[in-house]
């Protein structure tokens, strides 16, 4: 049972966002595995645990993500590939042309990602690679059970639950409720430098130019509106609706 | 220079506060309630469980060699341990770990005493202050008549840490009335069915120790530990340990309180502005951002000091007197920055208040620390500005 986990390391999700010229600054922030690829790097060392086989992380991002990368290694993957991105301007188009690349050559039977990253909530990329690979892709699962051939998964539908059976090998995105992602252990923090991290820049993957470009761009990023204190209406209950009324026509405009 | 830690560090680091956070944390409401109500915060069951959780982690006998089961992290990753487990004032530490003195047990004492508290299944306590000898150790008086193969222990211990609950003792005898300390006491372990009697000593904080009575208990030649008449300086080294152990927690502490305090500054509003904005908050706020600090590393060196072979006595009288007051410094500012909420026992700011007051006084009071310290420079043992 060979296992790809793709991993993404986040914002801490207790850091506050500061906004710097337009863009979310990264200055003196801690960065963590993104939560949800913590359940797939859980679920797949519960799995290698079982069936043996090799778990491997795949993660693009800069030096720091070394750091995501060995604890990850110290829950108890057994090698890494970081893929650095450079100073390319990326989005989740190019992304997964990258770890599609990266993937292609190497054995698995199974490919696990998180179900969104916590800081674009975009939940694409996993997804697309999949497409990319042209195996079957199932998102949001919270069970696994695999069986000779193929696995039945459940996933989550907006709150109810939905039961996939599907051939390996193919890609899930793992949602809350998978399980509970073990603490790195001592043995497994001290061992974890001596596994393989693998190191490629994107000219190793000879991905053209226009696989490359982003599809999307950015245009503004900017705090949510700080929330506007109520109005409170008084009077007869008659008055009051004709005051809402108006006020809904006039002031918020939605009438 | 290079104060970065190692990648191992900065996992065990976070992975300590992360199980502190979601494991431990989760008692301290039930340890105020408990508390308030005159009972032990959490039972010795509960500690028991959540060691043997850390333990399937690897978290077990941070201290302790290998031979023994132990992780034995070294002083540097103990430090940073330390000041995790510092975070939450629920009593908790890792198991796995016996009094430094214990390994000088002959092969027989091991097999009775070290490895039964290694593995959690007996407790110790250890038994040097008496009434009349706290930081003057020097001068106990407990006898140890020698009378056939026993010794006959006559002699009241006082503030012994867990003298309630322990199963032995290791008890600081004088064998010897000439020599007094320098060859004429001796450290002996002494089960608590040989017959002395303890009792709980209520405190300013929740930490209740016991003073222990001894009368005429007989306690057999075997259960000497170490040697006859060397036992001053077992004692010593037990000591010695804590000295940089106590302002390691200290620092967590401080810090957690710390963070207590710069949210409470920026949610409570008087006369229409958040308290934050006031410079007298803010003087604290930095204040005791910058104690925390000079104690961090003043700790850490210490460790690295221990760590590297090096002589630390200096460096860990310093981290422990400094520790120690930076931390009831700042445990005083963040109850004052809460104001009359900080003096409930709603938050656990006043408990916290009451624990580290203790901290200037056991193993070594503030005043013994700059004993040390002054004497180590004016007997030129240390010299002013040496070269790092």
């Amino acid at each position: 049972m060979d296992i790809l986990v793709l991993m993404k390391q986040t914002f801490d999700t207790e850091e506050k966002i500061v906004l710097q010229s337009g863009a979310v600054s990264e200055e003196g922030v801690q960065f963590i595995i993104n939560p949800y690829d913590e359940y797939a790097i859980e679920e797949a060392v519960k799995l290698k645990e079982e069936f043996g086989g090799q778990v491997t992380l795949l993660t693009v991002g800069p030096k720091r993500t070394e750091e995501a990368i060995r604890t990850a290694l110290a829950m108890g993957a057994d090698q890494a590939v970081r893929i650095d991105p450079g100073d390319e301007p990326l989005d989740e188009f190019g992304l997964s042309k990258i770890l599609a690349a990266a993937i292609r050559g190497r054995k698995y039977d199974l490919i696990l990602g998180g179900n969104m990253a916590i800081d674009t909530g975009s939940g694409q990329v996993a997804l697309r690679v999949a497409e990319e690979l042209e195996i079957p892709h199932v998102s949001a699962i919270t069970k696994l059970t695999l069986q000779e051939k193929t696995a039945i998964v459940e996933r989550d539908v907006e709150g109810d639950v939905e039961v996939v059976e599907v051939g390996l090998p193919f890609l899930a995105t793992a949602q809350q409720g998978l399980n509970e992602p073990r603490y790195p252990s001592l043995p497994g923090i001290m061992k974890a430098k001596k596994k393989p991290l693998e190191q490629l820049t994107i000219a190793d993957l000879a991905l053209s130019e226009d696989e490359l470009r982003p599809r999307t761009t950015v245009t503004a990023q900017f705090y949510p509106a700080k929330k506007q204190a109520g109005q409170l209406l008084s009077g007869e209950l008659n008055e009051q609706v004709s005051q809402l009324a108006q006020l809904l026509r006039n002031e918020a405009k939605v009438i | 220079m290079d104060f970065t830690l190692s990648d191992e560090q900065r996992m065990v680091q976070r992975t300590v506060r992360e199980f502190i956070q979601k494991e431990v944390m989760p008692y301290e409401q039930q340890v105020l309630r408990n508390e308030r109500e005159g009972r032990p915060g959490i039972s010795r069951e509960e500690i028991k469980e959540l060691q043997l959780k850390a333990k399937a982690l690897g978290f077990w006998g941070i201290n302790t060699p290998e031979e023994y089961g132990g992780a034995n992290l070294g002083a540097i990753m103990s430090a940073l341990i330390t000041m995790e487990l510092g975070r939450t004032f629920v009593p908790f530490s890792f198991g796995g770990s016996a009094d430094n003195i214990l390994y000088y047990c002959n092969e027989e004492q091991k097999k009775r005493y070290l490895l039964p508290v290694i593995n959690g299944e007996r407790r110790s306590c250890f038994a040097i202050t008496e009434p009349g000898a706290g930081s003057d150790a020097r001068s106990i008086r407990m006898s140890a008549v020698k009378d056939g193969d026993h010794y006959v222990l006559n002699g009241e211990k006082i503030f012994i840490t867990n003298g309630n609950e322990a199963d032995f003792a290791m008890v600081f005898a004088v064998t010897d009335k000439e020599k007094g300390a320098n060859g004429g006491v001796t450290c002996f372990l002494v089960d608590r069915d040989m017959g002395w009697r303890s009792e709980y000593i209520p405190t300013m904080g929740e930490w209740g120790p016991a003073s222990l009575v001894f009368e005429n208990v007989r306690v057999p030649e075997e259960n000497i530990l170490g040697e006859l008449g060397k036992g001053f300086e077992l004692g010593m080294k037990w000591i010695g340990q804590g000295r940089w152990a106590i302002p390691a927690r200290a620092v967590g502490a401080a810090e957690r309180l710390l963070q207590m305090g710069i949210d409470y500054a920026k949610t409570r509003v008087t006369f229409g502005k958040p308290i934050a904005e006031r410079q007298a908050i803010q003087w604290m706020i930095a204040d005791s951002a910058v104690e925390i600090e000079a104690a961090k590393w003043i700790v850490l060196r210490a460790a690295w000091m221990v760590e590297n072979g090096m002589d630390a006595r200096h460096q860990s009288s310093i981290a422990k007197l400094y520790g120690s007051v930076m931390a009831n410094q700042v445990v005083d500012r963040v109850l004052q920055i809460h104001g009359g909420m900080g003096y409930t026992k709603e938050l656990p700011i006043e408990r916290w208040y009451r624990e580290a007051r203790l901290w200037r006084i056991f193993e070594g009071t503030d005043e013994i620390q700059k004993r040390t310290i002054s004497r180590n420079l004016l007997k030129g043992h240390v010299k002013v500005g040496e070269l790092l």
